[in-house]
C-alpha cells in the first residue's frame, strides 16, 4: 500500500544513528529527571523530618490530607507486601516485564527505519483493505517520523512496564492498568492489524489473536477495582472467558479447509510446517534453529497428527478452564503451561528471535493470564479488602479521610504529600514521566503532515556547503521570456536541472520543490525555484509548457524552468558539472540529480544531491523539508 | 454449583464458542474466486512492422520484464533496397510505455506512449531512416494500440487517445508544435447515428481514407457489425463495412487500420476468426475468415497486403483483395513481429533479451540472416 513505509533500508546507517542519538539524548533526560524526582523527594523528606517543620495552624485541611496521603503511600507499601491478590500480582509484574522487554526490543537499531516494511505491512498484506487502509495512517505517520516514532515506542512501552510494576496498589495501579490497555489497543491496531484476525490463516499457533490484544486484556483486569480480585468470581470469569477462546482456537484449528491437516500440499509445505521452516531459517542460536528444522521436518511429514494434537489439547484446556473447578483448573494451568511453553519454542521461535522481532509473542501471555485466573479462583486466606487494610493502617475510613483535589494542589499539600511517598509512588511517578517523555514528541509527529528531513538526509547525504558565486547564463522560461542569473539577484534560488520528458527522478524532484515553496508560506516571495532543461533533444518551450502542466507548477508564480539552444545549455551543465548524454535504445537522457542553493547575492551556498532514493510519500515530504531548511538557512544568511 | 449445572454450561459456552469461531473462520477465509467465463476479449500488441517509402519499419519489445520497467521498445528499419536492419529507436525520452509508428509520405511519425510519471507523449519524426529526428508533443496518452496514430503526406495529423478520444493536428508543425484539437470524442461518437447503430463500446484505431478523410475504428456492441466509421463535413458516418452473415452472431473488434489510397484496410476479430477487409469503391471486400488465437502481432504491407502473428507459432498472411489467407511455417521461438521481406518474403524478427535475430523464409524455411545486439540501459528507467 503506498505510504506505509519510507523506501529505506532498515539499516540505513544514517537512520539508525539517528535514532540511537535520539534513544541516548532521551535516556539521557530519563536519568536526569530521576535524579531530580529523587533529589526532590530527598529534600522533602528530611525537611519534613526537620524540628521546626511543624504544620501552621491554618492548614488544617493540607494536615488531614497530608495524613490521608500518607495513609494511602503507606497502604500501597503493604498491599505490596501482602494485601494485593496473587493473581493481580501475577498479572502486573509479569506484563510489566514483557511491556520492558518489548521497549528493548523496539530499541533494536532496524526498527526506526524498519517497523513498518518489516513488521506492519507484511502483517497487513494479509488483511482486508479497509484494514490496510487503517493501519497505513500509522505506518505513514511512522514512516514519516521514524526517529520520533521509534524513540517514544520504546519509552512509552518501558514506562508502562515501569509503572506497572512499580504501582502495586490504588488508583496509580489501576491507571497504569489502562495506560496498558490504551497503548495495548494502538500497538494491536496499527502494529498488529488487529492481530491479523481479519486475515486468512488465523492460527493460536502463531499468536492469533495478536499478543497485545492479550495485554489489553491483563491492563483490563488489573485496572479492575482491586475488591474484585478478593473473591473467586473473578477468576472463575477469566478463566471461562480463556475456555471459549481455546475451544474457538481449536475450532479454527480443525476447520476443514483451512490447511491445518496437512503438513504439505502439493510438495508445498502446510501452514504450520511454512510457519516453523520460515522461523528456523532467522538468525539465531544453532541449537534453536536445529530444533525447529527437526520439528518443522516432522510437522511436514505428521501433519495430521500434529493437528490432531493440537485441536486435543486446546479443546481439553478450553473445557477445564470452563469447568471453573479449582483442582482440574490446576492440572490443566500446569499441563497448559508446558504445552505453551512448547509451542512457544517449537513454533514461536520465542517470538523475537531473528528478524525485528516486537514482542515475544502470545504464548507467555497466554499463560500469565490462565495462571493469574488459576490464581484468581483460589485467593490466598490472608488476604483481607483493602478498605480494611486502609482502615487499619491508618485508623480512619479511606473515603472520608480523601481531601478534596484543591487542598491536594496546595503548594504545601503537594509537599507533604512529596514526602511521605513511598519509594514505589516515586518510581510509579518516574515511569509516567519516562511515558509522557516517549509520547509528547510522537503527538507532536503525529499532527505534523511533513516528514523529518532525516529520510532526505539518509538518502542524499550531508550536502556540500560552498561559498562560490552561481555562473552566469540567459536563457528562456517557460512563457519564452529572457532570463538571466543576474535577474535573480536579491532573491534565494533554488536551482536544479531536469529532463521535461522525464519519467522517473524529474517529476518527482519537481514535485518537491513544489511542496517546499508551500512550506515556505510568507517567504515564498523571496525564493525563486528555477529548473534548467537536461535534455538535448526535448529542450524547446513546448516540452517546458507540457511539463509544467503535467506537474501543476503553470501557475505557480515563483517557478521558472529556462531552456536554451543546445550549446547555451550545454555550456551551463558544463559550468555546473552537470552530465546529461542521451542514452541509447530507448532509454531517458541521463542527468545527475541536484539542487543547488544560492543567496540573494548569488552565491552558490549548498549543493544537495536531489536523487528521490524510493521516491515515497515520506522521502518526498522529507526531501521538501530540508530544502525549505536550506532556503530559510539562505534567507536568513543573507 | 452441581456438576450436572457445570456440564450444562460448559456445554452452552461450548456451543457459543463454536459459533464465534466459525464466524472468524468465514472471515478469515478468501472467498473463492468466480470462474470468468466470458472468452477474453482480443488485442492488438504494439508489435508490429510497416512500409514506408524510406524502408520497412518494424517495432518490438526487448529487454527485461515491464515488472522492473526493463522494457524497452525498439524500432529497426531495414532501409528501402537494404538488406540489413538496423535499430534506429528515437532517444531522449524513455519508451518503457510503447511506442507507435505512422508513414507520413516521405518521413516516419513516432509515438512515445507515456510511463511512470510522465502524463503526455513525445513524438519523434524522421525523414532519413532514423539517422535524424525531430521532435514533437501530443500533451496526452496515446492509445496502447500499434494504430494509435496516423499521418498524410500533405500534413494533417490523427492521434487516438487511452480514453478513446480522438486528437488532430493540422499540420506536421502543429504537431510539433503541440498544436493540437479534439476532433472527438469515445461519447460523442458513440452517440453519433453511426456509432449508435453498432453501439460503439471503444475505438482501437485511426487512420485516414479517401481524400484524407478521418477513419476510426473499434468494437461494436451489436452483434455482426464493424464499427469503421468515417469523418466527412464534421459528422462520423458508418464506413459501410458488412460481414457475411456467417458473422451476424459474432462481436466484432478492429485490430487494425491500414490508409491506403483506396480506403483503408482493416484487420478485425470476429467470434472465433480473424478477418481483413479491404474497400471496393462503394462496398467492401473481406477475406475469407482464418481460425483466431492470441494475437503477438500484426501489421500491412504494401498492396493491401497484412499479416498476423498468433500464439503457438502460427503465422498467417494476405497478400491483398481477393487474395486467401496463407500460413507460413512455423516461426522462430522469440519471434516478435513479422516485417515483409525483400521480394515478397516475408522476415521473422526474434527476441531474446537484448539480442534481435532476423529469420528469412525462403523456399519453405526460416533463415537467419542477422543477429543485432541491442545496448539495453538495464535499470535506467528504475
Amino acid at each position: 500500500m503506498p505510504g506505509m513505509n519510507s523506501g529505506l533500508s532498515p539499516d540505513d546507517p544514517t537512520v539508525v544513528a539517528a535514532f540511537r542519538s535520539a534513544l541516548l539524548h532521551q535516556g539521557a533526560i530519563a536519568l536526569i529527571l530521576l535524579v531530580f524526582l529523587i533529589m526532590i523527594w530527598a529534600t522533602a523528606r528530611t525537611w519534613r523530618a526537620a524540628p521546626g517543620a511543624q504544620p501552621e495552624a491554618g492548614d488544617a485541611g493540607a494536615t488531614q490530607g497530608d495524613e490521608a496521603q500518607a495513609g494511602e503511600a503507606q497502604a500501597g507499601e503493604a498491599g505490596a507486601r501482602a494485601g494485593e491478590s496473587r493473581g493481580r500480582w501475577l498479572l502486573r509484574t509479569g506484563f510489566g516485564t514483557i511491556w520492558i522487554l518489548d521497549g528493548i526490543l523496539q530499541a533494536q537499531p532496524k526498527m526506526a527505519a524498519g517497523l513498518p516494511s518489516l513488521v506492519i505491512e507484511p502483517t497487513a498484506a494479509s488483511s482486508p483493505g479497509w484494514v490496510q487502509h487503517l493501519v497505513n495512517w500509522g505506518a505513514t505517520v511512522w514512516s514519516y517520523h521514524p526517529i520520533q516514532a521509534g524513540a517514544a515506542s520504546v519509552w512509552i512501552q518501558v514506562g508502562i512496564g515501569a509503572w506497572l510494576i512499580t504501582a502495586a496498589r490504588g488508583r496509580w495501579s489501576r491507571l497504569a492498568g489502562l495506560a496498558s490497555v490504551a497503548w495495548g489497543l494502538t500497538v494491536w491496531v496499527f502494529g498488529e492489524s488487529f492481530g491479523g484476525i481479519f486475515a486468512p490463516g488465523l492460527s493460536w499457533l502463531t499468536g492469533a489473536p495478536g499478543a497485545v490484544l492479550l495485554y489489553v486484556v491483563a491492563g483490563a483486569l488489573i485496572a479492575l477495582p482491586e475488591g474484585g480480585w478478593l473473591s473467586p468470581r473473578l477468576g472463575r470469569l477469566l478463566l471461562a472467558g480463556l475456555g471459549l477462546f481455546f475451544i474457538g482456537m481449536a475450532v479454527l484449528q480443525a476447520w476443514p479447509g483451512r490447511g491445518f491437516w496437512q503438513g504439505t500440499t502439493h510438495g508445498q509445505p502446510g501452514p504450520l510446517t511454512a510457519m516453523v521452516q520460515s522461523m528456523a531459517s532467522t538468525h539465531q542460536p544453532h541449537f534453536l534453529s536445529a530444533l525447529l528444522t527437526q520439528f518443522g521436518s516432522f510437522a511436514a511429514g505428521n501433519g495430521f497428527a500434529v493437528n490432531l494434537a493440537v485441536v486435543i489439547v486446546l479443546a481439553a484446556l478450553g473445557a477445564a478452564f470452563l469447568t471453573g473447578r479449582p483442582r482440574l483448573v490446576r492440572y490443566a494451568m500446569w499441563f497448559g503451561v508446558v504445552f505453551c511453553l512448547a509451542v512457544w519454542v517449537l513454533v514461536q521461535d520465542l517470538g523475537f528471535l531473528g528478524g525485528v522481532g516486537t514482542d515475544p509473542n502470545s504464548m507467555i501471555p497466554t499463560i500469565l493470564l490462565f495462571a493469574a485466573g488459576y490464581l484468581a479462583l483460589t485467593p490466598a486466606p490472608q488476604q483481607v479488602p483493602q478498605t480494611e487494610e486502609v482502615q487499619a493502617e491508618t485508623g480512619t475510613p479511606a473515603a472520608a479521610a480523601a481531601p478534596g483535589w484543591s487542598q491536594r494542589l496546595r503548594p504545601r499539600a503537594l509537599g507533604s504529600a512529596l514526602a511521605t511517598a513511598s519509594a514505589r509512588s516515586v518510581a510509579a511517578f518516574a515511569a509516567v514521566a519516562v511515558i509522557v517523555l516517549g509520547a509528547a514528541p510522537m503527538a507532536s509527529a503525529t499532527v505534523n503532515r511533513t516528514a523529518d528531513p532525516i529520510l532526505a538526509l539518509a538518502i542524499s547525504g550531508d550536502s556540500e556547503t560552498l561559498d562560490i558565486p552561481a555562473v552566469a547564463f540567459q536563457l528562456t522560461d517557460q512563457n519564452g521570456k529572457a532570463v538571466t542569473q543576474a535577474s535573480l539577484r536579491g532573491k534565494v534560488v533554488l536551482l536544479t536541472f531536469l529532463d521535461p520528458v522525464c519519467t522517473t527522478d524529474c517529476p518527482i524532484i519537481a514535485q518537491e520543490l513544489k511542496q517546499a515553496g508551500t512550506l515556505l508560506g510568507a517567504q515564498d516571495k523571496d525564493v525563486m525555484l528555477v529548473a534548467v532543461v537536461a535534455n538535448p533533444t526535448y529542450r524547446s518551450t513546448v516540452f517546458t509548457q507540457a511539463f509544467d502542466r503535467q506537474e501543476g507548477l503553470a501557475a505557480v508564480p515563483n517557478w521558472l524552468y529556462l531552456t536554451g539552444s543546445t550549446s547555451q545549455l550545454a555550456a551551463l551543465w558544463r559550468q555546473y558539472g552537470v552530465t546529461v548524454e542521451n542514452l541509447p535504445a530507448g532509454a531517458m537522457s541521463a542527468h545527475n540529480d541536484l539542487v543547488l542553493v544560492i543567496d540573494r547575492s548569488g552565491e552558490i551556498r549548498q549543493e544537495l544531491n536531489a536523487d528521490p532514493g524510493p521516491a515515497t510519500a515520506s522521502t518526498k515530504s522529507s526531501f521538501a523539508v530540508l530544502l525549505t531548511q536550506y532556503a530559510r538557512q539562505a534567507l536568513g544568511g543573507s | 454449583m452441581t456438576a450436572s449445572r457445570a456440564w450444562a454450561r460448559l456445554a452452552l459456552l461450548g456451543c457459543a464458542s463454536l459459533g464465534c469461531a466459525s464466524l472468524l473462520a468465514g472471515c478469515g477465509t478468501q472467498a473463492a474466486k468466480v470462474a470468468a467465463t466470458a472468452p477474453p476479449p482480443v488485442t492488438a500488441p504494439l508489435s508490429t512492422s510497416l512500409v514506408t517509402a524510406q524502408g520497412t519499419w518494424a517495432i518490438a519489445v526487448m529487454g527485461g520484464p515491464a515488472a522492473s520497467e526493463n522494457n524497452f521498445w525498439q524500432l529497426f528499419v531495414r532501409p528501402a533496397a537494404a538488406s540489413k536492419w538496423s535499430l534506429v529507436t528515437p532517444a531522449g525520452v524513455a519508451d518503457n510505455g510503447g511506442l507507435v509508428a505512422t508513414g507520413a509520405g516521405s518521413s516516419l511519425l513516432v509515438g512515445f506512449r507515456p510511463s511512470q510519471d510522465l502524463a503526455f507523449s513525445p513524438l519523434a519524426a524522421s525523414a532519413d531512416t532514423g539517422r535524424n529526428w525531430s521532435t514533437g508533443l501530443l500533451d496526452a496518452d496515446l492509445a496502447n494500440v500499434p494504430d494509435a496514430i496516423a499521418a498524410t503526406p500533405a500534413g494533417p495529423e490523427l492521434a487516438l487517445l487511452q480514453d478513446g478520444s480522438i486528437e488532430r493536428a493540422p499540420t506536421a508543425s502543429a504537431a510539433a508544435a503541440g498544436l493540437w484539437s479534439r476532433l472527438t470524442t469515445l461519447s460523442a461518437l458513440a452517440a453519433s447515428a453511426a456509432g449508435s447503430r453498432c453501439g460503439l463500446a471503444g475505438v482501437h484505431a485511426v487512420s485516414f481514407g479517401q481524400n484524407e478523410a478521418p477513419v476510426a475504428a473499434g468494437s461494436c456492441v451489436r452483434r455482426g457489425v464493424a464499427g469503421v466509421f468515417t469523418e466527412v463535413g464534421g459528422t462520423w458516418r458508418s464506413a459501410g463495412l458488412a460481414l457475411p452473415a456467417a458473422f451476424g452472431r459474432d462481436q466484432v473488434q478492429v485490430l487494425g487500420l491500414a490508409g491506403t489510397a483506396a480506403g483503408s484496410t482493416v484487420l478485425m476479430a470476429a467470434g472465433h476468426s480473424l478477418l481483413a477487409a479491404w474497400p471496393d469503391g462503394a462496398r467492401w471486400s473481406v477475406s475469407d475468415p482464418v481460425a483466431a488465437g492470441t494475437v503477438r502481432a500484426s501489421g500491412f504491407g504494401t498492396g493491401g497486403s497484412a499479416w498476423l502473428l498468433l500464439g503457438g507459432g502460427r503465422a498467417e498472411t494476405v497478400a491483398g483483395p481477393g487474395r486467401s489467407w496463407q500460413a507460413l511455417p512455423a516461426v522462430p521461438a522469440g519471434t516478435a513481429t513479422l516485417a515483409p521481406g525483400p521480394g515478397g518474403s516475408y522476415e521473422a524478427l526474434a527476441v531474446a533479451g537484448s539480442k534481435l535475430t532476423v529469420w528469412r523464409l525462403g523456399q519453405g524455411a526460416w533463415a537467419a540472416v542477422q543477429v543485432i545486439k541491442v545496448p539495453i540501459q538495464y535499470g535506467s528507467s528504475s
